[in-house]
């Protein structure tokens, strides 16, 4: 027995001097110690007897971490209390505090047995640890620990028995175990404010009483409290804390908003008043309702640039479509619904319109458009089949009087034409020569008008009582009278002048009128072109065109009249006209023995009553071409056109005057250009000039600008297969997209040639 | 042969230029159906050539028409950037890519009117924030505090804080009675959600960030609060109990407050503050600006407006001078509550900040409650670009120069300063909120980086930033219920609610080591500096 006091009187052992009287004395073999300490630290360990015995320590009022890093074969027992850091990395020993224990007491302890007679202080049993190769550290306090108690801890047994403790609210202090990741702590008594995030707390089990009962003996005696054993034996009143498992730990804060909106928020969220909302979510891509953006099947919805372009309105891509489709006589035939004139206007005389803007010209050339108008000479339609007793009277047989004639027989009407001339075509027979438009063709146009139905009263020229006549025996008029008197402006020696219209008519007529070997021709539009070409034709040898400004008539026409050696000057004005020639305003002189005018027509309309309105010279029309109660117009005497605008104009003509006889009301709606990035035009080769085929080959090469051309493209290439082909009863195929399958991608308005599909944005109402 | 003019627009005029891989797309149309500004579109492409594959030049011609995806070369559909499409592909076929060629901002001023955009300024995006480090950190010297584990109080005043010396005390038999009402003072988390109006977010990223407030307060004890924004609230909000975590705005243009002034009887409980908008960092010197785009029904009965674009004047009308109409509006907003709900102000930051502050710290009436300084890095729902990237002043200093002006006239905390613009611009806002605080803030104002917690993709290098549009690819700055119905309400807030989960243990962390425990407003101390500039504006130490 080896005994220390470590105050001598006033003198007090330093701790150092005391652990070494100790260490001293274990070395010399001793086993037994009764240390009267006074506060020095470190008493206990680590210490080892030389021979391997056990050491034994009675020690009382030790300092700081009493037994710490204690191994093996030491016990120690402190009367009373001890301070702060008992049992410090204990590895092995058995510490007793009889009283209690400061804080951190057992902290990091990683073997042997620590037991505390009273309470521990905060952080006690934290960082406990277990060494797998030996046995757990045991840590049992027989009443309570303070706050932050058992953090991180990690391993080992801690038993908190919670004697005496009935007025803590908690026998483990506050926010115990937090860190808490191994080991097991058992508590007797209240705890609260334990770390959920790490450990949870369960009720013993057999194992567990096993292990308390068995340990329970040991631990009373050893801090001389046997008699309360039966009291801290009634297992029921324990708990267990065990970490929770590395799997069961939320990494995540577990936040909860669904609930938390339907069962807390306001209900039905904070908008309901001004607005519909489930709070469903839609992804990035979805069909149906909640597509941004609907594709619309708008067959024919735009006009084709040659539709467009054609005043009249002749949708040519849809006679290419019948010709692919193998339907020729269809396509031939649907011109005929436009135009009585497809061979003389579109295949002759027209300047062709609606090739300029052909959408082909920009891959390589227009479509043969105008050719393919010939190709009509010899088709018909049908007949009407109801008469509708009603008469109509023509006057006039120009392309507009013959055109008006044309759509309104074949509605039904009973029509009249009534020409000054002794045959009808007007300008077209009259004036336009007949290098230009075969005779043959005309005639056989002009037949197909006769044997429609329509009666034809030529040498009938209408004067005022004429024109009463008709009126009163006929339920409409129309008035197609062109513009027959030549412009001819009063220079001196303008009576020398002839006059263009004049010309042509005579040479037409047979007259071969007379010109001299220099010609000139005021005025180069297209019919001083024509003027030009008949002074060829009569003999004259050089032609002179002069205009005030640049030649407005066609390319293809002046180049013709220069290829038979015409030369076109302008900016030239005209001062005077001498027996020679022209004197120019710069006093330039032109030579000319004959000397023609082509500079317009105006329209001679004395035979019209007064109540009729004439402003500049030509008819003035209300919107719906009407001039009189019952009298429409149509045609050069409305203002100077082409064929084209003409047949145009004639064809809203005989819609009017249908409106008017049966009543309804008159519209036609013009259609939009199609805009030329709708199509795709990539699907089509360049073909260079060799290749382009026969003008009733053209369909091979016509993109059918806004109409479809069945090519299913889009059917194939939706890539929700959402496009669906129907054929009506009727043969007309129609195809549409199934909403539940669409997402509203655009594939099929990209994909499609001729620009059908449409993207029209969503406006269909989603919280209906 | 093709026909395209030198003055024509083409793809590589535009700030983003898509980058597709024909090969690798399947035509599934997804990219297109998702892009909100129908930037790409598909198209036919002509693949023709003239090839010879025999022993001597024997021309034969290939032709084939390939579908692709196209992008649209016009400034109205100008690619934004969002990625959506990238996003969407399921092939990695398809992405944007920034293109440093673009002459968007040359030829976007067609037809003479300023580019509009949102987002915040391109130009400013330079950052003091991180040049400052928190550089004192408590070791030896004092014990640095256990970030898991103390009690911190995390607490900023939001109202009038009155000096020791003011306080109406007096003493009775040895008891403290106050002897008059003192000026109301809300404590509440030092982050505020700032200022985004019903009309430029939509409803569900207004009620994301409202509900992810709510959750906040109630599942987490954080007491964050949230600013309306100046388009109003909504009616339901107003009489809801919720409302007390709401701070109602009240900007030029008085949008919403004649249904919020009819809730007023309504009110179960106090709105947290009033905050009263003079100006915003974004476009300092500019009022609000609505687009009509986004002036749906619910926003024109919550506002009161036709469709329209709705243009707020750029200061508070009405008979007075400016300093006249700004005390009009805070005896107002006071005398409204009852002289029970704190008054704040909002300011652009500007050269004049100090004085502005100098002279409400002046205010004998104790009637304001705060000054917010927004910086030029604030974000936008609509603003004219030039003012975006143009105008402002960066808040660092100036929330610093205020605080240094109060300290030496001892009046620091009294007139609480919030800072905010461009705060969490890195990402980090605990790490911003900290170091601005030290420097004398006593909390800040968060807004993009909340949208941009919603989904948002916009960013200050010119991504998307397309909120003035209405076609906003998140859902979040739209009002096209098509759009909005790709905001998943839910996951929104929980993404709000997560970060500020996360922002409560960074600034946890960053006050642990130098040892505070409630926040560390002025402690400029703990903040050091590598850039020397920085150091002797911000009275900060410079280290290397
Ligand atoms: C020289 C010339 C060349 C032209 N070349 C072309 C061309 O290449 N391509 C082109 O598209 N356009 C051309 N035009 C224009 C085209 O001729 C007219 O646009 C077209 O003729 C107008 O048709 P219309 O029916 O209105 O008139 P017209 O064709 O002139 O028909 C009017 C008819 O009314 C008859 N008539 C007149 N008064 C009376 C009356 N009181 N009683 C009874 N009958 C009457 C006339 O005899 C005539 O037959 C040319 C015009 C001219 C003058
Ligand atoms: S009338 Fe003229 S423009 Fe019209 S289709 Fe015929 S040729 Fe073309
Ligand atoms: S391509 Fe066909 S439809 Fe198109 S403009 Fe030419 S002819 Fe008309
Ligand atoms: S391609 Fe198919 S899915 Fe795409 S828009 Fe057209 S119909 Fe809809
Ligand atoms: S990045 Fe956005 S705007 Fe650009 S194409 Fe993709 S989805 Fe459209
Ligand atoms: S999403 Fe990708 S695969 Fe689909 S169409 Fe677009 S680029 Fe092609």
């Amino acid at each position: 027995m080896f005994k220390l006091k470590s105050l001598d009187g006033s003198q007090r052992m330093s701790t150092q001097d005391l652990l070494q009287v100790i260490n001293e004395a274990v070395a010399a073999g001793e086993t037994e110690f009764h240390i009267e300490a006074s506060g020095q630290h470190d008493i206990g360990g680590p210490l080892w007897h030389p021979e391997g015995k056990d050491l034994k320590f009675l020690v009382k009022n030790p300092g700081q971490r009493v037994g710490s890093m204690c191994l093996e074969g030491t016990e120690i027992i402190v009367e009373g209390s001890a301070s702060a850091d008992v049992g410090w990395l204990n590895a092995g020993g058995k510490i007793v505090v009889r009283g209690d224990a400061g804080d951190t007491a057992a902290h990091c302890a990683a073997s042997g047995n620590i037991y505390i007679g009273g309470r521990a202080g905060t952080r006690s049993g934290s960082l406990m640890k277990h060494d797998p190769l030996y046995a757990p550290p045991e840590f049992w306090v027989l009443k309570n620990c303070g706050s932050f108690s058992f953090e991180f801890m990690s391993g080992g047994i801690a038993v908190v028995c919670g004697y005496d403790s009935e007025k803590f609210e908690s026998v483990l202090g506050d926010r115990s175990c937090v860190g808490m990741v191994g080991g097991t702590l058992y508590f007797r008594g209240n705890a609260s404010g334990i770390s959920k995030k790490d450990v949870k707390i369960k009720p013993l089990d057999q194992e567990d009483i096993a292990y308390l009962d068995g340990k329970m003996d040991d631990f009373v005696t050893s801090i001389a409290r046997s008699e309360i054993r039966d009291e801290l034996s009634n297992w029921s009143e324990w708990y267990k804390v065990v970490p929770l498992r590395y799997e069961e730990r939320s990494k995540t804060s577990q936040t909860k908003i669904l609930p938390f909106r339907t069962e807390e928020w306001v209900p039905n969220g904070i908008f309901s008043d001004v607005l519909k909302d489930d709070f469903s979510v839609i992804g990035l891509v979805t069909t149906g309702v909640y597509r941004q953006r609907v594709p619309v099947w708008e067959n024919a919805y735009y006009a084709s640039p040659c539709e467009f372009n054609c005043t009249a309105s002749i949708p040519s891509q849809r006679r290419y479509n019948l010709l692919r489709e193998g339907k020729v006589e269809e396509a031939y035939k649907l011109v005929l619904e436009y135009t009585p004139f497809p061979g003389s206007v579109c295949g002759a005389v027209c300047p062709n319109v609606c090739m300029e803007d052909c959408t082909r010209k920009n891959l390589d050339i227009s479509v043969q458009i105008g050719e393919l108008g010939t190709y009509s000479k010899d088709v018909t339609l049908d007949k009407a089949a109801v008469p509708k007793g009603k008469s109509v009277a023509i006057i006039g047989g120009g392309a507009a009087g013959l055109t008006v004639a044309w759509q309104l027989i074949r509605q039904g009407y009973d029509v009249t034409v009534f020409e000054s001339d002794s045959k009808m075509g007007g300008k077209l027979e009259q004036v336009i020569p007949r290098s230009r438009l075969p005779q043959q063709t005309l005639s056989a146009e002009l037949k197909r008008i006769e044997d429609m139905g329509v009666i034809f009263k030529n040498n009938t020229k209408v004067d005022k009582e004429k024109f009463s006549e008709i009126r009163a025996n006929h339920d409409a008029v129309v008035v197609a009278t062109g513009g027959h008197k030549g412009r001819v402006i009063p220079w001196p020696g303008h009576e020398r002048i002839i006059k263009g219209i004049d010309f042509l008519k005579g040479i037409n007529k047979g007259k071969s009128p007379k010109v001299g070997k220099h010609v000139i021709v005021i005025g180069c539009g297209n019919s001083g072109m024509d003027a030009a070409v008949g002074a060829y034709e009569m003999g004259a040898e050089y032609v002179t065109c002069i205009d005030v400004q640049r030649p407005a008539a066609d390319a293809k026409e002046i180049a013709h009249v220069e290829d038979l050696g015409a030369t076109l000057m302008w900016p030239v004005i005209t001062k005077e006209v001498t027996a020679e020639g022209i004197i120019t305003q710069d006093n330039e002189f032109i030579k000319g023995d004959t000397i023609i005018i082509a500079i317009g027509e105006v329209p001679e309309l004395e035979f019209l009553p007064e109540e009729i309105i004439i402003e500049k010279g030509h008819l003035k029309v209300t919107g719906d071409c009407r001039i009189a109660e019952g009298v429409y117009t149509a045609g050069d005497a409305i203002k100077p056109g082409r064929m084209v605008d003409a047949i145009c104009a004639a064809r809203h003509a005989a819609a009017a005057v249908d409106a008017y006889l049966t009543g309804t009301a008159y519209q036609m709606q013009p259609k939009t250009k199609i805009d030329k990035n709708r199509l795709s035009t990539a699907y089509f080769k360049k073909c260079h000039s060799c290749d382009v085929p026969k003008a009733d080959d053209d369909h091979l090469r016509c993109i059918s600008c806004g109409t479809c051309r069945d090519c299913h493209m889009c059917e194939r290439s939706c890539p929700e297969n959402a496009i669906t082909r129907t054929l009506g009863s009727d043969g007309n195929f129609e195809y549409a997209s199934n909403a539940n399958k669409c997402i509203g991608c655009g594939i099929c308005a990209g994909i499609c040639p001729c620009g059908i599909w449409s993207m029209h944005a969503n406006k269909q109402p989603i919280h209906a | 042969m093709e026909t395209v003019n030198t003055q024509d627009i083409t793809v590589n005029d535009l700030p983003w230029k898509i980058e597709y891989k024909t090969d690798r797309c399947t035509m599934c149309g997804s990219c297109v159906a998702a892009c909100t500004f129908q930037a790409i579109m598909p198209a036919v492409e002509r693949r023709s050539v003239t090839v010879s594959t025999g022993h001597r030049p024997e021309p034969s011609q290939r032709h084939s028409a390939v579908l692709m995806i196209k992008q649209q070369n016009s400034i109205e559909n100008a690619c934004t950037g969002c990625g959506m499409c990238e996003k969407i592909c399921p092939n990695q076929a398809i992405k944007p890519v920034r293109n440093p060629d673009s002459r968007f901002s040359l030829l976007a001023r067609k037809g003479g009117s300023p580019i509009k955009r949102g987002g915040r300024t391109s130009l400013n995006s330079g950052r003091t924030l991180d040049n400052i480090i928190v550089g004192r950190i408590s070791q030896m010297t004092d014990p640095a505090l256990d970030s898991e584990r103390h009690t911190f109080d995390i607490l900023a005043p939001f109202g009038r804080v009155l000096m020791p010396h003011e306080l109406p005390l007096s003493s009775v038999n040895g008891t403290l009675n106050l002897t008059a009402k003192l000026p109301p003072v809300n404590w509440i988390y030092p982050i505020i959600f700032s200022d985004m109006s019903i009309g430029a977010l939509s409803t569900r990223a207004w009620e994301a960030i409202a509900m992810a407030t709510a959750y906040l307060n109630e599942k987490h004890n954080m007491p964050v609060r949230m600013s309306s924004g100046e388009g109003g609230m909504p009616v339901k909000l107003l009489e809801s109990e919720q409302l007390k975590y709401m701070i109602l705005q009240i900007a030029s243009g008085h949008f919403g407050w004649n249904r919020i002034v009819k809730a007023i009887p309504k009110m179960k409980v106090d709105p947290a503050g009033i905050l009263i908008k003079i100006g915003q960092g974004a476009k300092p010197g500019d009022g609000g600006l609505l687009p009509a785009a986004k002036v749906a029904d619910h926003v024109q009965a919550i506002r009161g407006v036709p469709k329209a674009d709705l243009m707020s004047p750029p200061n508070h009308q009405g008979l007075y001078s400016i300093e006249e109409s700004v005390q009009k509006m805070f005896l107002s907003m006071n005398a409204a509550f009852k002289f029970r709900v704190p008054v704040a102000i909002k300011c652009a930051a500007s050269a004049t900040s100090v004085s502005v502050y100098n002279n409400l710290l002046r205010d004998p009436y104790r009637i304001c409650g705060g000054f917010f300084i927004d910086g030029i890095q604030g974000g936008t729902g609509a603003a004219n670009e030039i003012s975006l990237d143009h105008t402002g002043h960066p808040v660092v200093s100036k929330t610093r120069e205020c605080y240094l002006s109060a300290v030496k006239q001892g009046r620091q905390g009294q007139i609480p300063l919030w800072a905010g613009g461009g705060i969490g611009l890195t990402g980090n806002a605990a790490a911003d909120a900290f170091k601005v605080i030290c420097l004398g803030a006593n909390g800040v104002f968060l807004g993009k980086i909340l949208i941009q917690l919603l989904g948002c993709v916009g960013n200050e290098h010119g991504r998307c930033n397309a909120c003035n549009t209405g076609k906003c690819p998140a859902g979040i700055c739209t009002q096209d219920p098509r759009l909005v119905e790709r905001l998943d309400i839910d996951k929104g807030a929980q993404n709000i609610v997560e970060y500020m989960l996360a922002l409560d243990s960074e600034l946890r962390k960053l006050m642990a080591p130098i040892g505070n425990s409630s926040l560390p407003v002025g402690r400029s101390d703990a903040l050091v500096t590598t850039d020397q500039a920085i150091a002797e504006k911000l009275a900060i130490q410079y280290v290397c």
